[in-house]
């Protein structure tokens, strides 16, 4: 027992001796919980809007006015030569267009059903399917006000009978996706820290040849690696600790669930991310290869999790995958306990299969990492 | 530096720093294989359009017109309708248990009242635990109600025609959208990860004396060791490249000369920004760190990858402008798909060229003011 704290106390002073380090590990989550829990939003504003009127007539103009008159699109400018717009679109100048025909009022009087055209740029499909919405909705309104105008008696005679909805929004009610963000990096803060600082520092051991030192003081095995881990299950609790205090005060994160809980189920899932740091310093011998592999592995498991990519869009095979992959099974969790104040009651079907992950990569690291050193 | 580039230390530093890359062939190895398997992956998973969305229907109408309106749910590609007979208080076990993310209330006079009002809400609740998500089904339902409500009045048509054609993607498909952002993101996060060491490592294996004794200027030192970098992250990128576009079915409109060209100015101010970091970082763990950070989630979250910038706060709107695939996005995106000529690019290629020059410029100061302590 003596030893396995004295091997601690060695690691801490390691871990903090390098002052840049430790900024990095703090300061790094804040700026991301504040980069992240502000740019994600699919909610698309500000379209950049072109308009080509060939009617130039009141009709246009009050259209055009039902256009920018919104924050959904932002007016850049007039064109007269249609070939024009898909120069702009080349240049990233202009992302949607608008073209009013000639005549375009005089057949609208007339009943002659005139065409009004929207051009989007379509590379980014989702913005361009959400501004052919506006577009449609814009237009509908105006249609819809040009035949309420009591001017205009001969078919507002039959009335129409619409649907509406009223939505309910449970758990976030203002739709505010900082919510659902920020529990997330919780998560992903409990990957990186202990994934990467404890590979990185094993393999650093190995390259500067320490581990070997180690290898002949009395220290046994087992209480090497029980040194090792230990500083990075505290480093990663007050990690998340401070992140958690920071999210809960600042950002006004609402926690519904029980922290005990979260506590606990992080155990299990610290597990899986330590063990594979282990692991990772099995079969790699340099900091770069360390640092390459569990990029790659974080990269995997993140873009896998549900985090911003949600796993019901993707196809069917890597469905079936996210399934290999721990950290889906604790983004759900820790999700349902900050926002639905989900027990365990619910979460049980999440928590088993990370546990057995957890338990497997841990042992696995830890049985590679005994026949390596051996 | 009015010595010629043969006479001067250029090549030998390259040749030198050269040798560690392929004396490495396990690194060597995964810098090929990582960015193609992940390319793969991300092309395959990254959709943003939301599908197989479980709608819970309690339907106590029972009636023709509540039967048509499930229809309309049904027949839709982004739903699966199932009905839900159980008390209205039970929706937040069946959200819990996530097994549905929205539920529909269809009630009782749904008929009736169709027949009598001009609005009838109709009340939906949606899981709004992923806001994006919620904000998304929303919208498919608001689109599903309008068609409704569409073949309900279908005798009373808008005064005008709408014909919308979409440009450049006609069929909107996201892979098209993030295949070529994903070389931008795979490029940088190579090139600044691997030039990050080459300064630290010298620092920290001690190697650095030996160039202080060495008659070397501090920018030839940086040229030689980036120019092995930048033959590595082009075959790297070229291979990305290929295989996105041929793997994905990727369109390609432009000149493939332009994107070479532009491509290697891009891959420049990758390498310079992992110099600069090279040179400020004292051990390799930490320069890594710092490359991981400055490139990895600022690319994905604030570069346009997936977000759109102009919907952003301004604040971040801002801080976008230093993030340099922000810049490489319009580049690869506007000539794969959309194939744009050099001018209409400039603007980018300009911000990107400045970029590299300031980096450069900050990692040949901060390394010479190194050699000087």
């Amino acid at each position: 027992m003596q030893r396995i704290i004295h091997m601690i106390r060695k690691e801490f002073r390691q871990i903090f001796r390098d002052k840049p380090m430790v900024v990095i590990i703090f300061i790094a989550p804040l700026i991301q919980l504040f980069v992240l829990s502000y740019a994600i939003t699919t909610n698309v504003t500000h379209i950049k809007l072109t308009i080509a009127d060939f009617d130039r007539s009141a009709v246009s103009r009050s259209i055009i006015r039902d256009f920018s008159h919104t924050e959904r699109f932002d007016l850049i400018g007039y064109t007269s030569d249609i070939r024009q717009i898909g120069q702009e679109m080349r240049a990233w100048k202009t992302q949607f267009a608008l073209v009013i025909p000639e005549n375009f009022s005089k057949n609208l009087k007339r009943k002659l059903e005139p065409q009004i055209q929207a051009v989007v740029d379509g590379v980014d499909g989702n913005t361009a399917g959400v501004a052919l919405g506006y577009a449609q909705e814009i237009l509908s309104r105006y249609g819809a006000s040009v035949m309420t105008n009591p001017g205009n008696s001969s078919r507002n005679s039959k009335r129409m009978h619409l649907v509406t909805m009223l939505d309910r929004m449970w758990y976030n009610l203002n739709l505010d996706s900082k919510e659902y963000m920020v529990p997330g990096i919780v998560v992903i803060l409990l990957t990186i820290i202990p994934m990467m600082l404890s590979a990185m520092s094993l393999v650093k051991e190995k390259e500067i040849g320490t581990l070997e030192q180690l290898m002949v003081t009395p220290l046994r095995k087992h209480q090497l690696l029980i040194g090792k881990i230990i500083p990075f299950l505290i480093l990663s609790y007050v990690e998340m600790a401070v992140v958690m205090n920071v999210a809960i005060l600042f950002f006004h994160i609402t926690m519904n669930g029980s922290f005990i809980l979260l506590a606990f189920l992080s155990f299990l899932y610290l597990l899986t991310t330590i063990g594979l740091g282990i692991f990772i310093s099995t079969f790699t011998n340099t900091q770069q290869q360390a640092m390459f592999v569990a990029w790659f592995f974080m990269v995997f498991m993140i873009l896998m999790s549900g985090f911003f990519i949600p796993i019901d869009n993707m196809p069917q095979f890597l469905k079936a995958l996210t399934y290999l992959n721990p950290m889906r099974y604790f983004m759900y969790i820790i999700r349902d306990i900050f926002e639905k104040g989900a027990g365990l009651h619910y979460l049980w079907k999440d928590a088993v299969p990370m546990t057995v992950f957890g338990l497997l990569i841990i042992t696995m690291g830890v049985l590679k990492f005994r026949k390596r050193i051996g | 530096m009015t010595m010629n580039f043969k006479d001067s230390m250029i090549p030998t530093i390259a040749r030198k720093e050269f040798l560690h890359i392929i004396h490495d062939p396990r690194t060597l190895m995964i810098l090929f294989l990582m960015p193609v398997l992940q390319l793969i992956m991300f092309g395959y998973a990254l959709r943003l359009e939301i599908q197989n969305v479980h709608i819970a229907v309690i339907d106590y109408s029972k009636s023709k017109d509540s039967r048509e309106l499930i229809d309309q749910f049904k027949g839709s590609a982004f739903f699966h309708p199932f009905f839900f007979d159980g008390p209205v208080d039970k929706i937040n076990d069946l959200f819990k248990a996530r097994k549905a993310r929205v539920a529909l209330i269809i009630p009782q006079d749904f008929d009736k009242q169709l027949l009598r009002d001009t609005a009838v809400p109709l009340q939906f609740i949606i899981d709004a635990s992923d806001a994006n998500a919620a904000t998304a089904i929303r919208n498919y339902c608001s689109r599903v109600v309008n068609d409704f409500n569409v073949s309900y009045n279908r005798k009373i048509p808008l005064p005008f025609d709408i014909r919308s054609s979409v440009l450049f993607n006609p069929d909107t498909k996201s892979t098209y959208f993030f295949v070529p952002g994903l070389v931008a993101l795979l490029l940088i996060m190579i090139s600044a990860l691997l030039t990050s060491i080459t300064i630290t490592r010298e620092k920290e294996t001690g190697t650095m004396e030996q160039i202080l004794v060495s008659p070397v200027r501090p920018f030839q030192i940086i040229l030689g060791k980036v120019l092995p970098y930048i033959f590595l992250a082009f075959i790297i990128g070229i291979i990305i490249l290929l295989i996105g576009i041929f793997l994905f079915s990727v369109p390609f409109e432009g000149s493939v000369w332009l994107l070479m060209l532009l491509s290697t100015l891009y891959i420049i101010t990758a390498l310079s920004l992992g110099l600069m970091i090279s040179t400020i970082a004292k051990t390799q763990q930490i320069a890594m760190m710092i490359a991981l950070i400055t490139t990895l989630l600022p690319t994905i979250m604030l570069s346009g990858f997936i977000f759109p910038i102009a919907s952003m706060p301004k604040v971040l709107q801002y801080i976008s402008y230093i993030i340099p695939a922000r810049f490489y996005l319009l580049i690869v995106r506007g000539i794969i798909l959309k194939g744009s000529t050099f001018m209409e690019l400039l603007q980018p290629t300009l911000f990107l060229a400045g970029m590299s020059f300031i980096l450069l410029n900050v990692a040949v100061r901060k390394f010479s003011t190194n050699l000087e302590k």
